[in-house]
C-alpha cells in the first residue's frame, strides 16, 4: 500500500494525498472548525465533553479548547494543499481528523466493532478513511 | 538591607504563614487525568498523543493505551488540578475522550 505520509531526512513530512484525499481532508477540517462555531448542531455537543463530568466547567477553560480545535482546523485548512508539512502544521492535521473520526462515531452510535460493521456503507468509508489517515501520520510524529 | 531581611526572618509572622501554606498543601487533594476507551481510535494516535503531551517513553505510553483498550479507561496523569486540567483539555483537543476527577 503507498504511503500516504512520509518523513523526510530535512525533517519535513511530506503529503502523498492526491486531490481526493484533500478534498476529503479539507471538508473534515472545514466541519470540524464550523462545529467549534456552532454551525454544526451534529458535531457541535460531541466536541464539546465536559472535563469533569461532575462538577461545572470553568468557561476559561472551554474558551481555550474552542480556541485551540479551531485553530488546529483552521491551520489544517491553510496547507491542505501543501506538498510538505512541518510537525507543528502534522500535529494539527492528526488532531482535526482524530476529533473527526470520534465526532463520526459518536454522531452515528457507533459504540463497538459490530456497530461499526452494520453502520451504512459510506460511513464505514469515511472511518476507514480518517483510520487510514491518522494511522499514516502517527507513524510520521 | 541584609540586616532587615534577617530581622524580618526571626519575626513570628513568617513561620506563621509557612505553617499555613504546609496545611493547605496537605489538605489539597491530587487528581487523576483519565483517558477513555474508544471503539475507532487506532491504537498507534493514542501512543502518539500520549508521548508528545506528557513526554513519556513509547513503552510506557503503549502500556497506557493497553490499559485504555483492555479496561475501557487509564490514569495517565496525578498532580494539582489547575494542570490536571490543563492536560486534559490538551487531550481533549487532539481528540482523545478525557476527563478529570478526584484521586482516591
Amino acid at each position: 500500500m503507498a504511503r500516504l505520509f512520509v518523513r523526510r531526512r530535512g525533517g519535513g513530512i511530506e503529503v502523498r494525498l492526491n486531490a481526493a484525499g484533500r478534498a476529503f481532508v479539507a471538508a473534515v477540517a472545514q466541519r470540524v472548525a464550523a462545529a467549534e462555531r456552532g454551525d454544526d448542531p451534529g458535531w457541535g455537543p460531541l466536541l464539546a465533553s465536559p472535563i469533569e463530568p461532575a462538577g461545572v466547567e470553568d468557561p476559561l477553560v472551554t474558551l481555550g479548547r474552542q480556541r485551540d480545535v479551531a485553530t488546529n482546523a483552521e491551520l489544517v485548512g491553510l496547507t491542505v494543499g501543501d506538498d510538505e508539512l512541518t510537525d507543528a502544521e502534522a500535529w494539527a492535521w492528526l488532531s482535526t481528523l482524530q476529533l473527526a473520526l470520534r465526532a463520526l462515531a459518536d454522531e452515528n452510535a457507533i459504540t463497538d466493532d459490530d456497530a461499526l460493521a452494520s453502520s451504512a456503507s459510506p460511513i464505514v468509508d469515511q472511518v476507514h478513511t480518517l483510520q487510514l489517515m491518522l494511522f499514516a501520520l502517527a507513524s510520521c510524529l | 538591607m541584609l540586616s532587615r531581611i534577617l530581622a524580618l526572618a526571626d519575626t513570628g509572622a513568617g513561620a506563621e504563614s509557612e505553617s499555613a501554606t504546609s496545611s493547605a498543601t496537605t489538605v489539597e487533594r491530587t487528581w487523576d487525568v483519565i483517558v477513555w476507551n474508544d471503539p475507532v481510535t487506532p491504537m498507534d494516535v493514542v501512543v502518539v498523543i500520549l508521548r508528545r503531551i506528557f513526554g513519556y517513553s513509547t513503552g510506557r505510553c503503549t502500556q497506557l493505551m493497553l490499559r485504555v483498550h483492555h479496561e475501557g479507561r487509564a490514569v495517565v496523569w496525578t498532580g494539582r488540578r489547575q494542570r490536571a486540567e490543563q492536560y486534559c483539555v490538551r487531550l481533549q483537543v487532539a481528540g482523545l475522550r478525557c476527563t478529570i476527577e478526584q484521586a482516591t
